[in-house]
């Protein structure tokens, strides 16, 4: 939009001065009301409730759901990026009345190092989420998983596990990302598992 | 589980402008075809489902055997030769690698390593599952790609003439894909499976197939898979033909004639029938895996080398038997087995039929080096049927790993008029009932005090000398012996003649050989086992199933025939009476009606006893279905039981398509021009539009993600007529999406064929 002024040295009168206000308040309104369509557009996010396994969580609206799978009781994957889909699952294992969180991390690591190409882990620590005791497990790898056809260079991604005994089973929350973003895209899973009940 | 409803796009009418304006498909013609390729073949996906085997031993990562295979489910089921990645003496490596097609007309790539988990060292098949990576790394079975596959045909659909597409790779993984198109000129028709046991195969150019090849599939018109390509290297086959050193095996710094000379066999010009294949493919693809868990009280293991004794020509054959002795054949003969005893085989025995006519070699009767698949010992027949043969001297020679196995060549006559001459024909066994009726399962006796044989006979004259002499278990029982002027039977064409042995019937092999004037006119075989039951021969009895909750818990008290699903193994128990060590039985498994296994073995139990146990067990657990057990001798079915587990059907498996639109192509920056790396193509189901998907992953029929070049490939093929709908959205750029994404077969062809080539542009928001 552009103002001219008819006159030079005339003064605006009052309607050319409410006119001028005004513009730039519905500007700014409008430049504001973008900002919240953008975050209610790029920040919704979906509900999702297990009541089978006992967990009730909310996630990125647009990310790609799956429930159907024997090694997770749920997965999202953002299929929006490039590169690596960044992923958030949640597995349930049973374990005995002996089992703790570390005992479920070491087995953890021994089978993923089977399966996942040079699997390492990075830090193994203790914490807890919402007064409930966690192990926190950092490693990283290199992921393959793409079509034998095509030619793709291997991804690093980091990953880490929060592991908790719940109710005679181990819950096993898993955040992965390409490592060159996964500090960008941590904010994610953290108010995933600000939401996450269980 | 609920979803919010706020899940729904909200860019649904953006989405579809943009489709209009920036979704450029550029349908580009697929890759170069063969320019004959037959309407249905695909012959891109078939080369590509067609993988090089290269088995390796892990001490120093040196070849032992190479081979073709063939992808016959998306999960990585490879169907192959037994002789070049089972180990064994010959193929000592415990490691298989698997190579693929990256790119058609080039040579195969090494990607994932297998294991054996189905195989008939007899019949030489086997069935491999990619289970590793190329560097070791296991694959769980949802972490490997959807893999390109064929499919076997639901019957063996090809016929005499009918042209046939062979592939498989020519060397020792050093050039791309051979894929000669030729014919199927003639079925050999063998013991092992019948009348067309063995495809004989030309190609067009009558191009040499070389042994590497082996393994590699025959595909129909329609691009079925009907046969394997068989052509197993003779143990004493060292030449340079049949053999490679390609490698510094003994790690002494030279490549000579130290090292491991890599078999390749000869040249191909068989493939066995898809249809002893069918049973391998269907336990392998549902994991079922059966045990015998009763010991062994008998070695029933060959002593001595392999033979064969007693040749002779009969046209036609009935239950596995010569109907007579062929002593010359008349012009238009169109139907030729030649019959002979074998002792001491073993399924790693390789035989071979060389066939002359007139003195020149006639390889459309002839058989190349095969595996055998007939057990240690026995009656084996192979020719072919419904082929007429021109007229001339035919000569048989049998040889046995890689050595004549006869002092001179079965010969026969073929042409002039039919003779009429006293014959002797179709010898049947049973009981005689009290109206002199001969009763009975035809070749399976109960044991008793008389077996009685039925046989035709023709043109025979009264006092004419003719003999009978019975054999039990290979030798003949002196006593039995009977020679005797023939009497007129009037307008009655059927004799009989009985044993009535001291002591009575032993159980074991029994044969009667007919004798006109000192010469075989018939034999036949026949088993006896069991109790009698009038006629008939009871010999197993009272199957039972019971169930496990694992492969180490012990099985259920309670027998059932209807277990609720969960099951994860199964136990089936069964009585027997009177069957002598040696005895072949077979027992059959199936689930739906589909056979899963199949085995032929000599019996090795006690003669009667109680609770022979198989097991039935699959690692994930046993899928829903209807199993039935069958028990046979001489392929008589002697008793059968059925047993339900969940819904009594088979889960139907929705990815288990490999027809259909085969879809690729590039995503590209479109300022750029350059490939995006790592945007997903996301095919949804044709039961959802954009606007309802929801962004679950049970909506996507199929997902693709590009590579470092942008390219893609959906991993199933996509419905003929089905409106699917298609979505790209990647950071960065603004999303696409078209609803009714549908091809047709018409547009398919219009656009060359598959593949069907996309290019897709995206723009920077």
């Amino acid at each position: 939009m552009i103002l001219n002024n008819p006159s030079p040295g005339r003064p605006l009168t009052l309607t050319q001065r409410w006119s001028t206000l005004f513009t730039v308040l519905l500007a700014i309104g409008m430049f504001g009301l973008g900002l919240v369509l953008r975050a209610q557009i790029t920040g919704a996010v979906a509900e999702y409730e297990d009541t089978r396994i006992g967990i009730r969580l909310t996630y990125p609206e647009k990310w790609l759901q799956d429930t159907n799978s024997g090694d997770y009781v749920f997965r999202v994957r953002d299929m929006t990026r490039a590169g690596f889909k960044t992923t958030i699952q949640i597995s349930v294992q049973p374990v005995s009345s002996l089992t703790t969180e570390r005992n479920v991390a070491d087995q953890l690591a021994r089978s993923r190092v089977l399966t996942l190409q040079d699997y390492r882990v990075l830090s193994i620590s203790q914490s807890t989420l919402r007064d409930i005791p966690i192990e926190i497990v950092r490693y990283t790898y290199n992921d393959q998983s793409t079509s034998p056809f095509l030619q793709s260079f291997s991804t690093v991604v980091e990953g880490q596990d929060i592991l908790t005994i719940q109710r005679g089973q181990a819950i096993i929350i898993s955040f992965r990302a390409a490592a060159d973003s996964f500090e960008d895209e941590y904010p994610v899973f953290d108010a995933f598992l600000s939401d996450l009940e269980f | 589980m609920q979803m919010s409803s706020n899940v729904k796009l909200r860019y649904f009418s953006q989405v579809v402008a943009l489709c209009c304006l920036l979704l450029v498909v550029v349908m580009v013609p697929g890759t170069a075809q063969e320019s004959v390729a037959s309407p249905g073949q695909d012959v891109d996906r078939l080369k590509r489902a067609t993988v090089f085997i290269t088995q390796v031993e892990s001490e120093n990562l040196t070849t032992t055997c190479i081979g073709t295979g063939t992808l016959v489910s998306y999960d990585g089921l490879i169907l192959t030769n037994a002789h070049h990645s089972v180990l064994s003496d010959s193929c000592p490596g415990d490691i298989l690698f698997v190579s693929l097609t990256l790119t058609v007309g080039e040579a195969p790539v090494p990607k994932y390593r297998a294991e054996v988990v189905q195989s008939d060292i007899g019949l030489d098949l086997a069935l491999l599952r990619i289970t590793q990576d190329f560097d070791g790394r296991i694959l769980e079975r949802d972490s490997l790609p959807i893999l390109p596959f064929v499919t076997l045909a639901s019957e063996l659909s090809v016929g005499i003439d009918d042209t046939v597409t062979m592939i498989g790779y020519p060397d020792i993984g050093n050039s791309p894909l051979n894929s000669p198109r030729g014919t199927l000129t003639s079925f050999v028709a063998e013991r092992s499976g019948g009348d067309q046991s063995w495809l004989k195969v030309l190609t067009a150019g009558a191009e040499s197939i070389p042994g590497t090849m082996s393994g590699g599939g025959v595909f129909s018109r329609d691009g079925e898979l009907v046969g394997v390509l068989t052509s197993a290297p003779t143990p004493s086959g060292t030449s340079s033909t049949d053999c490679a050193i390609i490698e510094d095996s003994n790690v002494d710094g030279f490549i000579n004639n130290n090292d491991r000379c890599v078999p390749l066999g000869g040249f191909i010009s068989v493939a066995r029938s898809v249809e002893f294949a069918r049973p391998l493919v269907q336990a392998a693809a549902l994991d079922l895996q059966v045990t015998s868990l009763t010991t062994p009280s008998f070695n029933v293991q060959t002593q001595g080398t392999p033979s064969i004794s007693t040749p002779f020509f009969a046209p036609a054959v009935v239950n596995n038997q010569p109907t007579t002795v062929l002593r010359s054949a008349p012009a238009g003969t169109d139907s030729l087995f030649l019959f002979f005893d074998y002792r001491n085989m073993t399924p790693e025995t390789v035989y071979e039929v060389r066939v002359t006519v007139d003195g020149i070699p006639n390889e459309a009767l002839s058989l190349p080096p095969v595996r055998w698949s007939g057990g240690t010992n026995g009656l084996w027949y192979i020719g072919s049927a419904g082929q007429t043969r021109p007229n001339g001297r035919y000569e048989f020679r049998v040889f046995v790993d890689g050595e004549l196995a006869m002092d001179a060549p079965a010969a026969i006559d073929v042409g002039g008029p039919a003779l009429e001459q006293p014959q002797f024909a179709n010898v049947t066994f049973g009981l005689l009932d009290q109206n002199g009726n001969l009763g009975g399962s035809g070749y399976v006796l109960p044991t008793g005090n008389t077996a009685t044989a039925r046989f035709i006979h023709r043109n025979m004259t009264p006092g004419q000398s003719w003999t009978s002499i019975w054999s039990f278990n290979g030798q003949r029982i002196t006593a039995s012996q009977v020679t005797s002027a023939w009497q007129d039977t009037g307008d009655i064409n059927t004799t009989i003649t009985n044993l009535q042995p001291a002591g009575g019937l032993q159980p074991g092999n029994y044969r009667l050989e007919l004798f006109i004037d000192n010469s075989l006119s018939a034999l036949g075989d026949f088993i006896v086992a069991g109790a009698q039951v009038g006629p008939l021969a009871r010999v197993f009895t009272n199957i039972e199933f019971r169930r496990a909750e694992s492969l180490t818990a012990e099985p259920n008290q309670t027998p059932g025939t209807n277990f609720p699903d969960g099951a994860h193994t199964l136990y089936a128990y069964f009585d027997w009476e009177q069957i002598e060590a040696g005895t072949l039985w077979t027992v059959q498994w199936s689930v739906d009606n589909q056979v899963f296994y199949r085995q032929t073995a000599p019996w090795s139990a006690p003669q009667s006893g109680s609770d022979f146990t198989m097991q039935l067990t699959a690692p994930g657990g046993l899928p829903d279905g209807t199993y039935k057990l069958e028990l046979l001798i001489n392929d008589i079915l002697l008793t059968e039981n059925e047993v339900s587990i969940g819904i009594g059907q088979l889960p139907i498996d929705r990815f288990n398509q490999s027809e259909g639109v085969r879809v690729r192509g590039q995503i590209v920056d479109v300022e750029t021009n350059q490939g995006i790396e790592g945007v997903a193509f996301l095919v949804i189901s044709e039961l959802f539009s954009l606007e309802d998907f929801t962004w679950a992953e049970n909506q996507l029929y199929a997902l693709a993600i590009t590579d470092r070049e942008g390219y893609f490939e959906v991993d199933r093929p996509l419905e003929f007529d089905a409106p699917y709908s298609v979505l790209v959205e990647v950071d960065g750029y603004l999303p696409l999406g078209v609803d009714g994404f549908e091809i047709s077969r018409a547009r398919l062809a219009e656009e060359g064929g598959n593949p069907l080539e996309l290019r897709i542009e995206l723009t920077h928001d």
